[in-house]
């Protein structure tokens, strides 16, 4: 591959990657607080949409709660007074995420959880792999073995008996 | 009619005890003619599936008001096409769909297989007919579609009574891809009973390996292809109807149709471990297993009003039967488990962590996890409800928070996974492999930064769909060289040779890049930007580049509903670009509303606007104006996602050309730093 030949293809590839930037370059604007506030909670008509995604059919719920909301922006409330007038009058089912205090914690350890297990298991199943002779690992799990030919006549029987 | 599809959902479930009674025996006896009626049994009762659903099919074209599904779902007025939707458009016609496209899988593989495999097939028919049993119980006696509507007479006895006209579709319904969406979506979830049954036949039947595998991995891979596209065209439904600008909102019901796809993508790949190196063959059989037991928990919350959902059909008892056959699957699939687990160990070890077996590793950890985590999250307020007394809601932005950096590092490893060999990779290759592709991603992070790209999670998403893209185009170009060297044909037809001579490896490519231009199109949702602003006619808003004119509302009346729409003019730089009409629809029989949202859509953005109706205080009409950045690269991405499965499902050409170019006068030597072995290292599939 000549150098001018390389470059040109680095070029193209690099022109292509970044062409959606230069769409969206102009299109970022910075959300006011309203939107920002009204996206830590749920729209309680049962839709499971953020308040300010809402936009379901017929949906007063949202209509209302955005008034609201803008009525106690407006009046200067904080964030946490917000938060906690909509608790007060919803119940906890109005956050959007779940608060991190409490019973809701485990939402979010949950998928920590999973990875740090999942890691875990993995890195048990790659040493386990690299340390054990073959022989060995088909002895997984402690379970007594099946004899080298019974499992050879076990395969033999299975492509006999199949054809895919 | 009715009572011709009632007798034949009987008549379906009389034969599929049979089929199962009779397939338990078969396998128990191995008397030929035993084995032959129960098949014949299984593919009487997929037909006579067929002749129930199109009987119900037969009822909504023929306006037949005196069956309460019909008269729930459909009118006079609605159109031949949405008629054909209103089949599934409820509860108990959405059932009797499942069994539908259930049956078109069985009969096919009943079929396909009549004269092969002939010791797997019954114990795959067992399961099959197990699992058609229980929707046909449902259609039956717990959802029949074919119920005729009754009211009280006079002397309180109930009497049958026929309507002269029916209620009418729910407008959200009536769009086109509503027609698309849901047997899509549908043909996924029941294709993968294709797997589940051959992986539980074969476990029960004592295989060892790979038979299985190799036997469903297309009807895996038909079941992952309708499911990505039953959930992309879900997306652009919720996307162009539901006026609330976004695609994806993490409602339980789109979450439901996550899960199974993650599961049968993780087995996707897993499966080439047992194939290629006999290895991880329990975890690919209980990834296929889960896989169905997520389809069945997915169809479970969509029904039962477990979960609230904008997308679910009505609460009702129904969510007991499934969590009674999810019980039911769970204990056959431990019994055979433990019964046969010794047929499933390890015949290989692991040479090195560098390696192709290690990426699987964590492609399918990164995909449990993400599973794992969108379910936990899916439930949290049923399980908080039960433990704490208080419902806790889990929306969109917990499930952005947990699952963009697992999308993230799974594009990471979809660019690295498939250029590691098996067994070992060395640092050479690495340096080889890697060094161009990775560089061409930070210097488009670079050029991103420069021009604003500002969002973290977006920049970081560009820069791997670059390396992705880049690693994917090199692939290509270095086989399609290969073959230019040796046949003399263009780049582009060598790389078309390229595919067709290994079409799972290029096939899986093509896929990945359709993955990388959905990522493309996600990274944009950081950059959308909306405006919403009451107009008179002749105000003008403005929104980006773009300035919207509302020039007038008229009405538009139509054969099911009536319209209003916003005549709506787009300048860009001051010079007109377009009309737009966004619509309010008015359905006569429901007395809903509808919306229909009118997008301007290009590869750099979608203009969304949407006639949000009146403002209660003045009366004027208001517009929702949306900027979505490269929303269209999604769909685009579905597409070609679906074109590489595609490509991925046809067979192999053979290697015709080293033969031809045999007689070639003079081969040309093949480019420095190239080797036959690249031919021949075995790469995606």
């Amino acid at each position: 591959m000549t150098r001018s030949f390389r470059f040109a293809a680095v070029a193209t590839l690099l022109m292509m990657a970044t062409s959606p930037l230069l769409f969206i370059a102009a299109a970022q604007q910075l959300s006011d607080r309203e939107k920002h506030i009204g996206g830590k909670f749920m729209c309680m008509c049962g839709c499971s949409q953020v308040l300010t995604q809402c936009n379901h059919l017929g949906c007063t719920t949202s209509t209302a709660m955005l008034k609201e909301l803008r009525q106690a922006v407006d009046g200067g409330k904080s964030e946490d007074s917000v938060t906690q007038m909509f608790v007060q009058e919803f119940g906890t089912k109005v956050y959007a995420e779940p608060p991190k205090s409490g019973f809701s914690l485990v939402a979010w350890a949950m998928p920590t959880i999973y990875l740090i297990l999942g890691t875990a298991l993995v890195i048990f199943v790659i040493s386990r792999w690299r340390k054990q002779p073959v022989s060995k690992v088909a002895l997984a799990g402690g379970a007594p073995s099946i004899p080298p030919q019974i499992l050879e006549r076990a395969r033999a029987q299975a492509a006999r008996e199949t054809e895919g | 009619m009715d009572l011709f599809g009632s007798f034949a959902l009987l008549l379906a479930l009389a034969c599929a005890v049979y089929a199962f009674i009779g397939g338990i025996a078969a396998i128990l006896t191995r008397h030929p003619l035993l084995v032959k009626s129960t098949r014949q049994a299984g593919m009487a009762t997929c037909c006579l599936i067929f002749v129930a659903t199109f009987s119900l099919e037969y009822l909504f074209f023929s306006d037949n008001f005196s069956v309460a599904y019909v008269v729930s779902h459909s009118n006079r007025d609605l159109s031949t096409f949405y008629k054909i939707a209103a089949l599934w458009s409820g509860q108990e016609g959405s059932l009797l769909f499942w069994s539908f496209l259930l049956a078109i899988y069985v009969f096919s593989v009943l079929l396909a297989y009549r004269n092969k495999n002939g010791e797997l097939m019954p114990y795959v028919g067992v399961v099959l007919v197990g699992v058609q049993i229980f929707f046909l119980t449902l259609n039956n006696f717990v959802v029949s579609p074919f119920k005729a509507l009754a009211s009280p007479g006079a002397n309180g006895a109930l009497a049958y009574v026929a309507r002269a006209d029916g209620n009418g579709l729910t407008p959200l319904l009536q769009y086109p891809e509503m027609v698309i969406h849901p047997p899509n979506l549908y043909a996924g979830y029941t294709g993968f009973t294709i797997p589940f049954a051959f992986a539980l036949g074969a476990l029960l039947a004592r295989y060892p390996g790979e038979k299985w595998i190799h036997l469903t991995r297309k009807w895996t891979m038909i079941a992952w292809m309708f499911q990505s596209l039953g959930i992309l065209l879900g997306a652009h439904w919720a996307y162009a109807v539901l006026g609330w600008g976004g695609y994806w909102g993490w409602d339980p019901v789109e979450n439901a149709s996550l899960l199974p796809w993650l599961t049968g993508t993780a087995f996707l790949h897993s499966v080439m471990m047992q194939e290629k190196r006999g290895m991880m063959k329990v975890w690919n059989v209980w990834l296929v297993f889960c896989t169905f037991l997520l389809c069945i928990l997915g169809t479970m919350l969509t029904r039962s009003g477990v979960v609230s959902s904008v997308h679910a059909f009505a609460q009702s008892s129904i969510g007991n039967w499934f969590v009674g056959f999810i019980a039911i699957v769970l204990l056959v699939c431990f019994g055979a488990y433990l019964w046969n687990r010794d047929y499933l160990n390890s015949e290989n070890h692991l040479d090195s962590i560098v390696s192709r077996e290690s990426s699987f590793l964590f492609n399918n950890l990164l995909l449990l996890v993400s599973c794992l985590a969108v379910l936990s999250g899916t439930l949290f307020p049923v399980f908080s409800e039960w433990i704490t007394g208080d419902r806790i809601s889990v929306g969109a932005p917990f499930f952005n928070k947990v699952n963009i950096p697992a999308g993230l590092l799974l594009l990471f490893l979809t660019g690295i996974g498939p250029l590691l060999a098996w067994r070992k990779t060395s640092v050479e290759s690495l340096k080889r492999n890697f060094g161009w592709p990775l560089g061409t991603g930070l210097v488009a992070g670079v050029i991103a930064f420069v021009l604003g790209f500002r969002e973290l999670f977006s920049l970081i998403c560009l820069i791997l769909c670059v390396f992705v893209a880049a690693t994917i185009g090199l692939e290509f170009f270095r086989g399609a060289r290969v073959i230019r060297a040796r046949s003399g044909a263009s780049l582009v037809a060598s790389a078309i040779e390229l595919t067709m001579r290994n079409t799972r490896r290029y096939g899986g490519y093509i896929v990945h890049l359709g993955m990388v231009f959905v990522f493309i199109g996600l990274s944009g949702a950081a950059f959308n930007h909306d405006v919403q602003k009451e107009m008179h006619f002749g105000d003008s808003l403005q929104i980006g580049p773009y300035t919207l004119i509302l020039q007038t509302i008229d009405t538009k009346p139509e054969k099911n509903y009536t319209a209003q729409r916003m005549i709506v003019e787009v300048l860009k730089g001051n010079r007109p670009q377009m009309m737009l009409y966004p619509e309010k629809r008015q359905f006569a029989t429901t007395e809903q509303t509808g919306t229909m949202v009118a997008i301007h859509s290009t590869l750099k953005e979608d203009l969304y606007v949407v006639f949000a109706g009146l403002s209660p205080d003045t009366q004027l009409p208001v517009i929702h104006a949306y900027l979505n950045p490269l929303v269209k690269w999604i769909w685009f991405g579905g597409v070609v996602v679906v074109f590489g499965t595609l490509v991925a499902l046809l067979p192999n050409r053979r290697d015709v050309l080293v033969l031809a170019g045999a007689n070639q006068p003079a081969r040309q030597a093949l480019p420095h730093g190239l080797t036959p072995s690249i031919t021949l290292r075995e790469g995606h599939d």
